[in-house]
């Protein structure tokens, strides 16, 4: 190809673009909806699936978990191995817990369930619990006596038509606690967390000084200890700091402590990945459609150049360039429109059942998501107009 | 001595659907002088422009030759009648098929430009063109801002922009007022004169025939030897 035919393709490729300004807005909106159709839907899955596992993180798990050998219950010496991890350089946040179960009681109903021994001050480092009191206060470390209840437990946070076992208790009510080795004592409910995870808003949180008392336990023990790092996927690198401190429990990655989450979140994925397959092909059949009726009611017009002496080649490679103008600017366009959607609900996030959701649009979902967009405009381009080149002229000018 | 340019023998068009064939062209046998103005007439149906598209390289024959300056166009490539098409003919159709997206100026330069001529030349081919027909105030209208009359007139420019060596026009006036018909045929008339374009028009007017210096009658696909006998 000489440089001439370049020249001559461009400029009919440039009067179609600029002349046909309604097609060309036609097409480039339905570009850009394809893509958005694509990309914000899956980046509200990925923004669903991010918030379950940072409800677990900042609920549950920490970025990592210490916890004791199988064949211990405790974590001995905790309150010094505390103190060592809290000073490796970028530790956010360290805290022990202690876990026990008890059978609660108010009134006359009585529900067994599990009981968190917390330090309320470290607690905030690592987790969102101080954060989710949505009725009376957080606990202090003076509070012997106080409990926070998980919302899950309240008759009144119970959704229309629930039907589960749930305490009709307010801030300032009085819960009795009976622990497994008969020790019984009455706590007040001095708040009423929801942190919006179904997993982690069924707990009784009481002072972590109160399972030495309850327990008799005189040993500085944990059940586990929280780690909270400066972001995900530098897990390894502490652990190895950790490690490195001479300490021989197990540390588990948040990843390995998500169980139901794990297979919720995956499951989520697969189907983000299936409807984005079907998004794509979808996107792909309509671009494809549109392009190809706008090529084809080009046909004449191909044939008379095709008649006066024009090149098949810089024919076709006119409605090359046509095709990819509208996919590379359809794709520009929608790409500005879902950033500026992620900046929105970035400051306004998605009310969802498990709490604020701000979508998450991934590098490789963009890329590949621009990139078949643009392949498919250019193939949508290509074949029709290949095949209108390829015609007798006077089939294409007279239709035939 | 005039010189023949076009020059066909025992040409056939044959389209086939299954086992039916219809004959659109037989034996048709003609010589074109180069300067000459010819008209291809019949009725309709009769295949004036079955042969006019055989002549001009919108469509290949199913038998006999055709040379023209000389030159055989059966046997050459797709890309070589592309580009005969380009330097060496001009087309002008019923329905002006002019390119929508293009100003009358530019439709006329497309194909100088496709010729590798720098953008000065063109644009000053294409003027000069332009107003030749009459149409320098027009220039950079769309071809939907034109008249049917203005339409043809930029198809004519842009026929004769790269000098061709034959102009071939299908029934340019069939779709045209008899004031603006007659401007088309004075321009096919006065290019021929002025210039010594040769022209093959295909019309099935009389009276525009009888301003061509011959007629080429076209009967059921065949030569009409009796028409031709009696002129």
């Amino acid at each position: 190809m000489e440089s001439n035919d370049l020249k001559v393709m461009f400029y009919l490729a440039y009067k179609n673009l600029t002349k046909s300004k309604i097609t060309f807005m036609v097409i480039v909106a339905v570009m850009a909806m394809s893509f958005l159709s694509i990309t914000f839907f899956a980046s509200i899955i990925d923004g669903l699936g991010y918030e379950f596992e940072e409800g677990m993180i900042k609920g549950q798990t920490g970025h990592l978990m210490i916890e004791p050998h199988e064949d211990e219950l405790y974590i001995t010496d905790s309150g010094d191995l505390v103190k060592d991890i809290r000073r490796i350089p970028g530790v956010v946040g360290v805290a022990r817990r202690l876990d026990a179960s008890a059978v609660a009681r108010y009134e006359t109903i009585e529900i067994g369930n599990p009981v968190l021994f917390i330090e309320p001050e470290n607690e905030k480092d690592v987790s969102d619990y101080w954060r989710s009191v949505i009725a009376g206060e957080y606990l202090s470390k003076k509070d012997t006596n106080e409990m926070l209840m998980g919302a899950n437990l309240v008759k009144s946070y119970a959704a229309e038509g629930d039907t589960q076992k749930r305490f009709d208790v307010d801030v300032g009510d009085k819960v009795t606690l009976s622990f497994s080795n008969g020790f019984v004592k009455e706590y007040r409910i001095k708040g009423i967390y929801k942190t919006g995870s179904r997993f982690v808003d069924d707990k009784m949180m009481i002072n972590f000084d109160q399972y030495q008392l309850i327990f008799n336990f005189t040993d500085d023990i944990a059940s586990n200890i929280l780690v909270s790092l400066p972001q995900r996927g530098v897990e390894d690198s502490y652990a190895e700091k950790i490690i490195d401190l001479g300490v021989s429990k197990q540390i588990n990655r948040w990843q390995t402590k998500m169980g139901a989450v794990n297979q919720f979140v995956g499951s989520l994925q697969i189907t983000n990945q299936i409807t984005g397959t079907i998004g794509l092909l979808t996107a792909f059949a309509t671009i494809y459609i549109i392009i190809f009726i706008n090529v084809t009611n080009k046909r004449k017009q191909i044939g008379i150049l095709k008649a006066v002496g024009i090149k098949k080649q810089i024919i076709l490679g006119s409605y090359v360039i046509q095709s990819l103008a509208y996919g590379i600017t359809g794709v520009i366009i929608g790409n500005i429109i879902m950033k500026l959607l992620l900046f929105l609900l970035s400051v306004h996030p998605l009310s969802m059942p498990i709490g604020p959701v701000v979508p998450i649009l991934t590098m490789e979902r963009l890329v590949t998501t621009s990139f078949i967009l643009i392949f498919a405009s250019i193939v949508a381009g290509f074949f029709p107009s290949r095949k209108a080149a390829d015609e007798n002229i006077l089939d294409a000018i007279f239709g035939g | 001595m005039e010189r023949t340019i076009i020059k066909t023998k025992n040409l056939e068009r044959v389209y086939t659907t299954g086992a039916v064939k219809t004959y659109a062209l037989r034996d048709i046998s003609i010589e074109i002088k180069e300067g000459e103005f010819v008209a291809i007439m019949g009725k309709s149906g009769s295949g004036k422009s079955t042969l006019l598209h055989q002549l001009g390289l919108l469509d290949k024959p199913t038998k006999g030759s055709i040379t023209i300056g000389g030159n055989d166009v059966i046997n050459i490539s797709e890309k070589e009648r592309t580009r005969f098409r380009l330097n060496e003919l001009g087309y002008v159709f019923q329905s002006y098929n002019l390119i929508p997206e293009l100003t009358a100026i530019e439709n006329v330069y497309i194909t100088a430009m496709a010729r590798d001529l720098k953008r000065e030349e063109y644009e000053r081919l294409a003027e000069e063109m332009l107003a030749a027909v009459g149409l320098e105030d027009r220039m950079h209208h769309y071809p939907s801002e034109l008249s049917g009359g203005q339409q043809q007139r930029v198809s004519i420019a842009r026929a004769l922009v790269n000098k061709p060596k034959i102009l071939f026009a299908d029934e340019p006036t069939a779709n045209l007022d008899s004031a603006s018909s007659e401007d088309v045929i004075n321009l096919f008339r006065k290019f021929n004169k002025e210039i010594g374009q040769t022209i093959v028009m295909v019309t099935h007017e009389k009276d525009e025939g009888e301003k061509a210096d011959r007629i080429i009658w076209v009967k059921d696909g065949l030569l009409d030897m009796e028409k031709l006998k009696s002129i």
